[in-house]
């Protein structure tokens, strides 16, 4: 009755591994109540946000020109979360940038909801979260301008960047006090490392929730990912070594 | 965040249950095919259509939201208001031009606009479009290089022995790639081909393996837990 697809077979089975690795290992690291190494970035965002309040100067955050299904764009709303509440708790102004009409939708209910929770929905106003454009460039040529006319005390590039990435950082470089980038495009880290003062780099992209929540069990859940990564290092090496000896069998399996 | 756990309302609940449902539906279509019952694809490429006409309403708030904004700023005379008449005078007359006379034209045979109206308002798109737009875009893509130059002017000093390894590996790039490189020592092209090849690569794909693994474990996470 349900057949498996051909060439797909292998992902299956290897997904299906992975995902038992990670729920075994994550069980032993919640049980021994594992620590992991901090991110450093992420301890100073508070610190910032009480100095952008104190300065009265407003927190800037966009994630970018991701649409509601890239999975950066989703992650990034769990740091804005993070920091809307924040931001409400200290009082700080937010300003949420999009360049995709439906993220705009969703980073609204986010901030809405941090304003809402602290019982301040009075205090929201539907300018604090702004639909740019859906152009790479115009959207771009819209932030850079909140960036000169607003000038943010800190500012959060955090999602999915494409070639805009730089111009969007280096307008923020040069008016903000603090700024924080994150992605997993390789293309763009590079940017966003010499332009940011904390950048989350790859993967840390997708772990912030756990870092940033004061629960011990979800600091020690962010060990789990770790047992996919020591598979695909030995599947790596596993297939390094056979096609060295001539032996083509690893890439007929995957290939599957 | 997930310290403060709560219980679910009824909505959240419902919402997840159709969350979880389609997220598993689409990892199943993915791998999985039933023969002579049901085309999985093809309920799968429906939903897509669904999706693709979600997000063509979600323009539409899109522009509302623009409007709504930059309204505002007119009113209350906001110090940049001036900025907010260009920008919705631009986009209400691009707006009407394109559905007038754009190649994704309503009524592109004239069944109902007027055919004079189509034909005064070509020219005027086709310059709002390929004489202004375009321009401005390309223009705007142009200021990478002068960024892309004092990023680099950061990156590239030696303050810690990290970026002494960047800017001596980004120099012997810079070099390789220039076209006299090879005049001065046929010797530039190759190491910049193996930093390319192997250091750059190796570094790249550790970070896709790491990220690939995230958004496994982020995706599951979110398939079974609504709340952001």
């Amino acid at each position: 009755m349900f057949e498996l697809i051909a060439g797909r077979i292998s992902q299956a089975v290897l997904l299906i591994i992975v995902l038992a690795a990670i729920y075994e290992v994550t069980r032993i690291a919640v049980k021994k109540k594992l620590k992991t190494r901090g991110i450093p970035g992420l301890e100073r965002i508070n610190e910032w946000i009480k100095e952008a309040a104190k300065r009265g100067r407003p927190v800037f955050f966009t994630p970018g020109t991701g649409v509601i299904t890239t999975p950066d764009t989703l992650a990034s709303m769990t740091l804005l979360g993070y920091v809307a509440k924040h931001c409400v708790e200290y009082g700080a102004q937010i300003i949420v940038a999009n360049s995709d009409p439906q993220v705009q939708q969703l980073t609204e209910d986010i901030v809405k909801g941090a304003y809402t929770k602290a019982g301040k929905e009075k205090e929201f106003t539907p300018d604090m979260v702004r639909y740019v454009s859906t152009r790479q460039f115009a959207y771009a040529a819209g932030v850079m301008g909140i960036l000169r006319r607003e000038k943010p005390a800190v500012n959060f590039f955090v999602g999915d960047f494409q070639a805009e990435a730089l111009q969007v950082a280096e307008a923020g470089r040069a008016e903000a006090l603090y700024q924080f980038g994150g992605t997993t495009n390789t293309d763009q880290l590079s940017f966003f490392a010499t332009t940011c003062d904390q950048t989350l780099i790859g993967e840390e992209l997708y772990t912030a929730q756990g870092y940033l929540s004061a629960d011990p069990e979800a600091i020690s859940k962010l060990v789990g990912p770790d047992a996919g990564k020591i598979l695909a290092i030995l599947l790596i090496l596993v297939g390094a070594v056979l096609v060295t000896f001539g032996n083509s069998l690893l890439i007929y399996l995957l290939g599957l | 965040m997930s310290s403060d756990k709560k219980k679910m309302t009824r909505g959240e609940l419902g919402l997840q249950v159709i969350i979880f449902g389609l997220g598993f539906f689409y990892a199943i279509v993915y791998y999985v095919a039933v023969p002579g019952i049901v085309d999985l694809q093809a309920v799968s490429d429906q939903l897509l259509a669904y999706i693709t006409a979600v997000l063509t309403a979600a323009f539409a708030i899109g522009v509302i939201n623009l409007t709504r904004v930059h309204y505002f700023n007119i009113k209350r005379k906001r110090a940049t208001w001036r900025y907010s008449i260009i920008l919705l005078v631009s986009l209400f007359s691009m707006l009407v031009f394109s559905v007038i006379a754009s190649p994704f034209a309503l009524d592109p045979n004239a069944a109902v606009i007027p055919a004079g109206v189509i034909q005064f308002s070509t020219p005027i798109w086709d310059f709002l479009y390929y004489k202004v737009l375009v321009n401005i875009n390309s223009s705007i893509f142009s200021l990478l290089a002068f960024f892309i130059a004092s990023a680099a002017y950061r990156a590239f000093r030696a303050r810690s022995l990290e970026s002494t390894i960047l800017l001596v590996a980004g120099l012997l790039v810079v070099l390789g790639q220039a076209p006299i490189a090879d005049l001065i020592w046929p010797g530039f092209s190759i190491i910049r081909d193996w930093i390319m090849a192997f250091p750059n690569t190796a570094g790249q794909r550790g970070i896709l393996i790491g990220a690939a693994l995230g958004i496994v474990v982020f995706s599951v996470r979110r398939m079974i837990r609504y709340p952001w």
